[in-house]
């Protein structure tokens, strides 16, 4: 009788998580770690985990994001996609390829300056591939969307919505990974 | 025998270089960190004046700060996020905008999340409404007085030496093609379409939609009930003739702007 009320109340808990994560209460999504403490006690860490294997059923993950020192209390949760989209889906989502290849391009290189640039020489690169207008356009709304954080110097850094939403290790590994179309037809061809 | 200029250019070269590997990314390799101390020691007993101390001071100091981002530079390189960065580069210079978007999609694992009104939002809303002032009340509350439109040209501008007319024409086509692209067929929101990342850039975005909206580039529609400016894009300039036009004046501070750049 009292572990069916436990498995009940566990249910409860799982339920509660999931409206947490799933619906925004606040300016950004995700629950900080503190609200789920509050919401579903101590133990909420090992509710999530059940949460977890229920989302992985649809294809869905809880991602932790850290904010500032591990183990403190500013860790943040949200729910992400477990896999990722085709781009061919990508673009039902409201993205354009301009786009992506603007964030893809602005983070590796940001990255690749061990995670902080300055804006200028984003731009510049950018510029060698995309009307200026865009560049600008692009960036303003990704820093508004926290794809990408911009100081009070100009300095471009990775954003939260980044490390919640992009492996960046599979970024630059993709990157580099990845041929040119007409190099790898090259190859191909008979000596 | 090194000069009191050439002292104080030494210093204020290391200082300059030290800020550069802090503030602009250059690599704090690239800095020759023990000939640069050996050069100060070398100095350090001609120095006489506070000033020459001082910039010895900031100059050992930004030396210091150098290896420290060596330090973390060897702690990032052994991460497992480093690639090399030349290679990097070369593969954003070599590909096509397509495989970069394919790239970025292969390692996006987008966040789900709904929106929904909860009860209190509803109570607030039915709250706004029934306190909601009748249109005649609100309007003759608008902060907005009808003028008789001025005379702004671009022959002004191009007569004091600001702008050419060819390069003003070829920047309201440019602003006139950004805001069809944003307005999508429809109409965009005024400020959202002059927000800009700086307060300068954002009035000179609000100064050329003058330009848009005074050459028939597009049409500005005030919704003093929703407080909301709209511009339309039209297709092709349009020449305002038997029209009634008027001057709506816009204000835009610093305060507005920095408040709705943080609501984003």
């Amino acid at each position: 009788m009292a572990e069916e009320k436990d498995v009940v109340e566990l249910r409860e808990k799982v339920a509660r998580a999931a409206q947490l994560l799933l619906y925004r209460r606040h300016m950004q999504p995700g629950v900080k770690a503190w609200e789920l403490k509050r919401d579903l006690g101590r133990n909420y860490a090992e509710i999530l985990k059940v949460l977890d294997g229920e989302l992985q059923k649809l294809g869905l993950t809880v991602k932790k994001v850290s904010e500032g020192e591990e183990g403190s209390e500013s860790v943040r949760y949200f729910v992400t996609m477990r896999g990722h989209p085709p781009v061919s889906e990508v673009r039902t989502f409201g993205w354009r390829i301009d786009d992506m290849a603007i964030l893809a391009v602005s983070l590796s290189y940001i990255l690749s300056k061990r995670g902080k640039a300055p804006l200028k020489e984003v731009e510049r690169i950018l510029g060698e591939k995309f009307p200026r207008w865009r560049v600008e356009q692009d960036i303003d709304r990704f820093i508004r969307r926290g794809y990408l954080e911009e100081d009070d110097e100009g300095v471009l850094y990775v954003g939260w919505r980044t490390r919640a939403e992009v492996d960046q290790k599979a970024l630059l590994g993709l990157l580099l990974g990845r041929e040119k179309k007409g190099k790898e037809s090259e190859g191909q061809a008979p000596k | 025998m090194v000069g009191d200029r050439e002292r104080k250019e030494l210093m204020l070269r290391i200082i300059d270089l030290c800020e550069s590997v802090s503030g602009r990314g250059v690599d704090p390799f690239d800095v020759e960190v023990k000939e640069f101390f050996e050069r100060l020691r070398e100095i350090l007993p001609k120095l006489r004046e506070r000033e020459e101390l001082f910039l010895d001071i900031e100059a050992v100091l930004g030396l210091a700060n150098v290896v420290f981002h060596q330090g973390e530079w060897i702690k990032y390189k052994s991460s497992m996020l480093y690639f090399d960065p030349m290679l990097i580069m070369w593969k954003l210079h070599a590909l096509p905008p397509s495989e970069l978007a394919e790239v970025f999609a292969g390692s996006w694992h987008p966040i789900l999340d709904m929106e929904c009104i909860s009860p209190h939002g509803i109570k607030e809303a039915m709250d706004y409404w029934t306190n909601l002032p009748s249109l005649e009340d609100r309007g003759a509350k608008l902060d907005a007085v009808e003028v008789l439109p001025g005379e702004i040209a671009a022959q002004e501008l191009e007569r004091l030496g600001v702008l050419s007319e060819e390069e003003f024409v070829a920047t309201l086509e440019r602003a006139w093609k950004e805001l069809k692209g944003k307005a999508n067929g429809g109409e965009i929101s005024y400020w959202d379409f002059i927000a800009a990342r700086t307060f300068e850039r954002t009035v000179s975005r609000a100064w050329l939609v003058s330009f848009l909206v005074s050459y028939g580039y597009a049409t500005l529609e005030v919704k003093p009930l929703e407080e909301e400016i709209l511009l339309k894009p039209l297709p092709k300039p349009m020449k305002l003739e038997r029209v009634v036009t008027f001057s709506v004046p816009i204000a835009i501070s610093r305060s507005e702007w920095l408040r709705r750049r943080s609501h984003g």
